[in-house]
């Protein structure tokens, strides 16, 4: 049985529209319907934060989100947060500081950072540790992950002094 | 949803409670204690002021508990009535003497949640009942900590959580409520060791004692985190750091 | 020497060697940008799921497809006899022809592929799964690696090497028996100096099956027309798979292409053929492009690290001298070879250890079991051996009272000694690797060991590796008519930086910035032959094709210049010599590189050889840890990690290949495990199989490198990528009997087998479980 519903919904700030089965989840439609493949299902169990997307600015595991949930909502990828073609502080601090290796996880990592720093703009090392619990790694690029969070909230101190000329 | 995924448990309709959420996502404080929508997020329990106030032990557990995007998503009802022994928030709101308000076509009715697991998964709740509201007595000053053991890596489900809440002065303990979650098959207060606590002063006899007393009332169960054996060492040893862990107020391992 | 930004003094380089050049493919990761296999789609494509087998060892009687295909939107369902119809001998296998694309006749696994269902809808085709049915007639299975030796129960009624390889002919037809391949060294005679020895020691070690997890579950979308096939494939060697295809259709190579984009990381797990043998199969029959991606779940199913038991004995005498060893190794290579006979024969050459020692017997056998294959991770073996021989370096250190640094110098290998297969040690830092080591543990110093209920204690490992060998890399350089420089090779950059390091050799040779270097996605329409990214050969092997294919170029370069009157060393742009050969902005020079390194087959009977690795990895950790003794439980405080890499080419990246490196290994060593019930795997998921998360770094890593030059290595650089996954556990292991005195043999050191250990030394040991 696979009523298809019609949902509507705001996908990196443009107005879009989908048709989805009520057993589909985020993924399957950021993917198969949308070509955004910057957030991939890899553990299936909300574990591992590959499948990181914002909904209504709040973190979920997409993998796990059935797709009728954003009707109505407001949804970021990663790649939205280079929408002007800017790489944002999070995404140049993980370049410098080499926080990737094979990148599979670096786009939930990148979302969950940003969702960090917004909320303790100079975290301490256990903060860090403790938000970024629900993201695995399994390059184990950990220590240069720790460094990146921090050279990003050194980035927007320095972004948010910077007066922005009009 | 686990479950759904893993073609564990295919339900026919599933119905989306969204339209009702705007009715039990506040969390409101009296002088009875806290009041909390069955549908607020974990995140959003984390964050509030409201709890760190009144009940700040919710608030610390929050921290270790799953993940932030879980926490984003998951609510406070689902925790409850999920009857999972290895969550939590279940042995904590038992510790803290939470009750709930259900929901059903016959009408209200208020149940602890110390009456709400029956075994493994199980809970008394009929297949027509919602969780509406949780609500957590003031504290009034009451000491209480919560002790995650993980035997995996550092972030797992557990193989034991002990919450304890206690008032103690430096003549006896006036009362105390222990509950163990994780090692047994539901979350299960540790009532001879409370007997042995209370209206006695706190020294490593006495803890020692409550902790043998704790050992054995429980039947524990074997699983990849931890044989019977070992698990009931780890309750041994946790009653007695749970207890000074909450006089002393310094958190979880 | 610690890890700096410029060149060392060694280093006969120039500007590009020894710079922590950013990764070149860095903007692509953090957008998200960067494809991957298994999230890609062709249009028109038919997706394949996998019903397996429930049973360990069994006759599959009959298999019920009918309500299967009858699910509205399931194009087929295939078992074996479909794949037979169209490749007519349809086994696969690296090292054996042994492994079927769907189970043939017999199953001999918990999870071997059965059959195959196309749908477009991959909810449909999972649906469908569910609704076939097979019948088995179960035998007895084997699980256990030492069991498999005499058991008779045996995993194949025939050995079946590949006839490609001389070295396993005499297998071809061998029948009862497990054992797939022995390797052997003898050097002296172990049985005469051992019984004259002093002191004698005998332990066994025991490692446990892990897997690798790369995130990138295994994919393969094959699209299969007469004319030729095209395989996207997630894997480290697409040349190997090429050939492979190739031989099962009975082909040339040319009508077969492999295209890998991005991959989401290896370890060893997407090596050799995985899926692609059967999702060319699938494409075949549905005449229609198939993705077959896995599931994480049923990566549990696809290929493991090699479950180890080790009997290690060894004759010391009265100066502390070990005058004999006797290494006898057990492989549970699983139900199929994959690539476990040349785990078994590599990984053999150093099991005695980094240990100069006279009479040295080894054995090493791969032996079938009924469980998940296992296959090529991270280390190739070394990690298991080493786990047995610097414990047992340690516990006889204990027990004879030695210093257990004293105790290894008096034994060490050094440069220019000769190593137990006879070949001479070159350019291989092993001493200085030790001594890096013992210096940030400040070994010199008394650790504090406590008297509460946390004890301290701390322990040292070091460890040598060979590189498998003879392989071969080649590359081709392409210098377009403005000058731009693209690197053709078929190397797969999966996250341990390959292409910028490859980048920076070219960058080099030719005298521009690394990251002006483009290198070409592997592609074998394009890039050509590679043996495969694997076992630490890239750096050196591709290193050198790549250096020889810039120097190729450049000459040409040279030569262009002469050709139109440029006088030596005018330094006119390259474009202006384009130019002026053609006219306008035109043409390109191309250079290529081969490379093959000199090689000597280790003799049958004796394993020696004077020539058995181009080059020597050496690594060492040292673990500091704190024991909570009421629980078991172990917090590592320290980790120092330091390897010989010759050059670091790019500080950077060698930096995090050792970081990776060892915290993969510590969740080898702490607490990865997978658990089986009757072959049944019981945590085949990330709930339950726990690998290390943010919170489980050591309280304080170093990762380090020594000053070394590797003389026949580019730009004296050798491999980087397994060397510091050596030592974790046993260093570990000895930290944890210095803190509590309890020796743990067996591998994960998890906290209840810690606390097992403190209560049988205590004389109360707990009830068993």
């Amino acid at each position: 049985m696979n009523a298809q519903r019609t949902i509507n919904f705001t996908l990196n700030g443009l107005a879009v529209t989908a048709s989805v089965a009520p057993h589909h989840n985020l993924i399957e439609l950021l993917q198969g319907h949308f070509g955004l493949t910057g957030a991939r299902e890899a553990c299936g169990q909300g574990l591992c934060g590959c499948c990181t997307v914002l909904v209504s600015g709040r973190a979920v595991s997409g993998c796990l989100y059935l797709a009728s949930f954003v009707d109505g909502a407001e949804v970021t990828t990663i790649e939205g947060f280079d929408a002007s073609d800017q790489l944002t502080p999070e995404q140049e601090a993980f370049i410098e500081t080499g926080a990737f290796q094979c990148g599979y996880c670096t786009s939930g990592f990148i979302i969950m950072v940003s969702q960090l720093l917004d909320r303790h703009p100079e975290p301490t090392d256990n903060q860090i540790k403790h938000y970024l619990t629900g993201n695995l790694c399994r390059c184990a690029a950990y220590p240069e992950i720790i460094e990146a969070v921090k050279l990003a909230g050194r980035k927007r101190k320095a972004r948010d002094a910077t007066p922005v000329r009009p | 949803m686990l479950m759904m995924k893993a073609g564990v448990f295919r339900p026919a309709k599933l119905v989306s409670l969204r339209k009702i959420e705007s009715d039990y996502t506040a969390i409101t404080v009296d002088a009875r204690g806290l009041t909390i929508g069955a549908m607020t997020t974990l995140s959003d329990i984390e964050q509030s002021e409201d709890v760190r106030a009144h009940a700040p032990l919710i608030t610390q557990t929050m921290l270790t508990l799953s993940n932030v995007r879980v926490r984003n998503v998951a609510t406070v009802g689902g925790a409850l009535a999920h009857g999972d022994p290895h969550m939590d928030l279940p042995p904590v709101l038992m510790a803290l003497d939470a009750s709930m308000t259900l929901v059903g076509p016959k009408g209200e009715r208020t149940l602890p949640v110390a009456d709400l697991f029956t075994g493994y998964y199980e809970t008394v709740l009929a297949l027509n009942e919602l969780i509406a509201f949780v609500h957590v007595p003031a504290q009034n000053g009451k000491q209480a900590a919560y002790m995650k053991v993980t035997t995996g890596a550092v972030d797992d489900w557990p193989a034991l959580g002990i919450a304890v809440v206690i008032v103690s002065d430096a003549d006896a303990v006036r009362s105390v409520r222990i509950v163990a979650s994780a090692a047994t098959d539901k979350a299960t207060r540790l009532t001879s060791a409370e007997a042995a606590l209370k209206g006695n002063r706190i020294d490593d006899k006495l803890l020692k004692r409550a902790a043998e007393a704790a050992v054995e009332e429980v039947e524990f169960v074997s699983d990849m985190r931890g044989s019977a054996p070992y698990k009931r060492e780890l309750m041994r040893v946790y009653v007695q750091r749970a207890v000074r862990a909450a006089l002393n107020e310094s958190g979880e391992r | 020497m610690a890890p700096t930004e410029t060149p060392a003094a060694t280093t006969r380089a120039g500007s590009q060697i020894g710079r922590s050049v950013p990764r070149t493919e860095g903007r692509d990761k953090v957008t998200g940008r960067a494809e991957y296999v298994h999230n890609m789609r062709l249009p028109g494509m038919l997706v394949a799921k996998i019903f397996r087998s429930t049973v360990a060892h069994g006759l599959i009687k009959s298999i019920d497809t009918n309500a299967a295909k009858n699910v509205p939107g399931v194009l087929h369902v295939v078992t074996i006899d479909d794949v037979r119809k169209l490749i007519p001998n349809p086994y696969y296998g690296p090292a054996f022809h042994d492994q079927p694309i769907l189970a043939d006749k017999k199953v001999r696994f918990v999870g071997e592929p059965v059959a195959a269902v196309l749908a477009s809808d991959p909810h449909i085709a999972e649906q469908a799964v569910q609704l076939i049915s097979a019948e088995y007639e179960e035998l007895p299975a084997v699980f256990d690696e030492v069991e498999a030796l005499t058991s008779n129960v045996f995993v194949h009624d025939e050995l079946q090497p590949a006839a490609t390889f001389a070295d396993l002919k005499h297998l071809k037809g061998l029948k009862n028996t497990n054992l797939a391949l022995s390797f052997k060294l003898r050097r002296g005679d172990f049985e005469r100096a051992y019984a004259g020895a002093a002191h004698r020691f005998e332990h066994e070690f025991r490692t446990q099956k892990v897997l690798h997890l790369p995130f990138e579950p295994h994919a393969t979308i094959a699209d299969y027309k007469n004319t030729g096939v095209t395989l996207y494939t997630a894997s480290q060697g697409p040349s190997f798979v090429r050939t492979e295809i190739a031989r099962l259709l009975g082909w040339p190579e040319n009508r077969v292409r492999i295209k890998v984009p991005y991959l989401g990381s290896g370890y060893g797990a997407k090596l050799y053929i995985k899926l692609e043998a059967l999702a060319l199969a699938l494409s075949m029959i549905a005449r229609k492009p198939v993705k077959l991606a896995l599931t994480m779940e049923e990566m549990f199913y696809q290929i493991t690290k090699h479950p180890c038991t080790f009997r290690i004995k060894s004759g010391l005498d009265n100066d502390g001298r070990i005058v004999a060893r006797k290494c006898e190794v057990f492989w549970n290579g699983g139900a199929y070879a994959d690539i476990g006979p040349r785990v078994t024969q590599k990984a053999g050459v150093t099991a005695s250890g980094p240990y100069d020692i006279d009479n040295v017997s080894i054995d090493s056998h791969a032996l079938y079991t009924n469980v998940t294959p296992s296959g090529a991770l991270r280390g190739f073996g070394v990690p298991q051996l080493v786990w047995a021989y610097e414990s047992h370096t340690d516990m006889i250190a204990r027990e004879l009272k030695l210093d257990p640094v004293a105790f290894r110098r008096k034994n060490l290998m050094r440069d220019g000694n000769q190593h137990t297969t006879s070949q001479v040690l070159k350019d291989a830092a092993i001493e200085p690797v030790m001594d890096l080591v013992l210096d940030r543990m400040a070994w010199a110093r008394q650790l504090e060991k406590g008297i509460g209920v946390i004890r301290r204690g701390r322990g040292f490992a070091i460890a040598i590796k060979t590189v498998t060998t003879p392989t071969t890399s080649v590359a081709i350089v392409n210098v377009s008519a403005d000058g731009s420089v693209t690197l053709y090779c078929s190397t797969i950059d999966m996250g341990q930086g390959s292409n910028t390091v490859l980048a920076q050799i070219v960058g080099e040779v030719l005298n521009v910035p690394a990251e002006s270097v483009r290198i070409a996605q592997p592609d074998t329409d394009v890039t050509p032959y590679d043996m495969g990214t694997l076992g630490s050969r890239s750096t050196f092997h591709m290193g050198h094709a790549a250096r020889l294919a810039a120097e190729e170029a450049r000459d040409k370069i040279k030569q262009l210049a002469r050709d139109v009157g440029e006088p030596e060393g005018s330094n006119i742009p390259i474009a202006e010599l384009f130019k002026k050969r053609y006219g306008m902005q035109a043409g390109n020079i191309v250079g290529s590189g081969t490379y093959k390194p000199d090689y000597v087959s280790p003799a049958p009977e004796t394993g020696l050889s004077p020539n058995v690795t181009p080059f020597w990895m050496s690594s060492g950790a040292g673990a500091e840890v704190a024991v909570d003794t009421e629980t078991g439980h172990v917090e590592i405080t320290k980790l120092v990690n330091v390897i010989d890499c010759g050059t670091a080419i790019n500080p950077k990246l060698v930096e995090t290949q050792i970081s990776g490196a060892a915290l993969m290994h510590l969740g080898f060593t702490m607490f990865e495990k997978m658990h089986f019930d009757g072959g049944q795997v019981t945590n085949a998921s990330l709930a339950d199989y726990k690998i290390p998360g943010i919170r489980d770094l050591p309280g304080t890593m170093e990762n380090l490198w020594v000053d070394n030059f590797q003389g026949n290595g580019p730009f004296g650089a050798k491999g980087v990528g397994e060397v510091a996954t050596f030592c974790v556990s046993p260093a570990i292991a000895n930290a944890i009997d210095d803190a509590v005195g309890v020796r743990l043999t067996e591998l994960p050191l998890n906290p209840e087998a810690v606390y097992r250990a403190l209560r049988a030394k205590a004389g109360n040991p707990l009830d068993e479980a």
